[in-house]
């Protein structure tokens, strides 16, 4: 019969069948897998990007900049005009480090913008350094009373002397007499000083003014507020002071 | 063999990974004052990638870990690690004593010197573990297994199939 196929053509056409399928089955095979993959993938992104706005929201070290209150602040110390276009705030703590960096780096070009009306800062020294002893307790408490009692200017000496001073943050610490000392070559009366420090005098004004911090946010140090934001922008503590000398001048 | 010193690193490298994020995951905070004690990264970075670095560790540790895409999370792995071992030889080059915040903690520590050879050789191990990964990404015991079975084993291998029908 002409219509038989014959065996090999049987064969020939089986085997393609056979290939068919399994081309079919391979095909499938690729698709599952890369919608497997693509399965994970999303799944992953979703994880991350989910725990990064989880973290983000729990992140309540988050300064509410806008509720800061701005320079002028009875606690701290204003320099600079009332007039002067340009607010800051820096939240210090004497022995901290980076605040020393930015300091050195910064204090003389902030202090002269001031002078020259540009700007008005309001250093509010903090004590949250306490973990390392009673220096930065002391030097805050001292420089507050310094503060109150010889004037705003010997004050801002007396800042800038600590800071010039500075020590490790695992010590040695100077002593009660050695601040005396540096509190009296600001100008300030030392003897006055030690008799007000005895007195425990200005304790809970400091112990105050760390709170209200705390309260608002701020609980690393330096914190700097400029005109009501929040400002981070520096690599280093040094870029930091260069770039809010640059923001104000 | 490979297959099995393959499941060993993942789970050694997994774990790692683990643990660190869950370190710093409580403390949001802290882990962005670590990045940012690198004085490594401009602006405002630091923060996000303080707040994204201990999610990412946990979930390629237990990619790692369950050998799920084991190729893709050794490579992201290899890349954090070369990411840590540059930023804590820089900092040591540069003098600046931190406390690496590998596993929660970071800022400023002023023994961190004596501390840097140990954290870069751990980190160097670690990396090496996930090179290893990805040029060995088929583990033992490992989801990909089921994700992904090898090719013989579900019937689709070319050769396989036309053994079984020769044989007909």
């Amino acid at each position: 019969m002409s219509t038989k196929l014959s065996n090999k053509e049987k064969q020939r056409r089986r085997a393609e069948r056979a290939a068919a399928a399994l081309k079919e089955r391979q095909r499938r095979e690729r698709r599952r897998r890369l919608l497997s993959v693509v399965g994970v993938v999303v799944a992953i992104v979703l994880v991350v990007a989910g725990g990064f706005l989880i973290s983000s929201m729990r992140d309540d070290t988050k300064v509410d900049a806008a509720k800061i209150p701005p320079p002028g602040g009875s606690y701290g110390l204003t320099i600079g005009p009332d007039s002067a276009p340009h607010k800051v705030v820096v939240y210090e703590d004497f022995l901290c480090p980076i605040c020393g960096e930015f300091e050195k780096t910064g204090h003389e070009q902030l202090e002269q913008l001031a002078d020259q009306g540009k700007v008005q800062v309001e250093y509010r020294p903090i004590v949250i350094l306490d973990r390392f002893g009673t220096y930065s307790a002391r030097a805050t408490l001292m420089w507050w009373l310094v503060k109150q009692h010889d004037g705003d200017a010997v004050a801002q000496k007396f800042h800038d002397l600590l800071y010039a001073n500075q020590p490790s943050e695992e010590g040695p610490f100077p002593s009660r007499d050695d601040l005396y000392a540096l509190a009296g070559q600001a100008g300030a009366d030392a003897a006055a000083l030690k008799a007000s420090v005895e007195a425990s005098e200005g304790a809970q004004e400091v112990a105050e003014g760390t709170k209200d911090a705390e309260a608002l946010g701020v609980s690393s140090t330096p914190t700097l507020v400029l005109d009501g934001e929040a400002f981070t922008n520096g690599r280093t503590p040094a870029d930091l002071a260069n770039n809010l000398v640059k923001a104000v001048q | 063999m490979k297959e099995w010193v393959g499941t060993v690193a993942r789970l050694l490298t997994g774990g790692v990974w683990i643990w660190a994020g869950l370190a710093k995951l409580p403390h949001p905070e802290d882990s962005v004052l670590a990045v940012r004690a690198y004085q490594l990264l401009p602006g405002d970075s630091a923060s996000t990638v303080g707040h994204l670095l201990p999610v990412v560790e946990v979930v390629v540790g237990l990619c790692l870990v369950l050998g799920l895409l084991t190729r893709f999370a050794a490579a992201v792995s290899v890349l954090l690690f070369a990411a840590f071992i540059i930023g804590i030889a820089s900092g040591w080059a540069r003098g600046i004593e931190i406390d690496c915040g590998c596993f929660g903690g970071g800022g400023a520590d002023p023994h961190a010197a004596s501390k840097y050879p140990w954290e870069l050789a751990r980190d160097v191990g670690l990396l090496l573990l996930s090179t290893y990964l990805v040029w060995q990404g088929r583990t033992r015991i490992a989801l990909d297994n089921l994700l992904f079975p090898p090719l013989t084993e579900s019937g689709l291998d070319l050769e396989a199939l036309d053994d079984q029908h020769s044989g007909v």
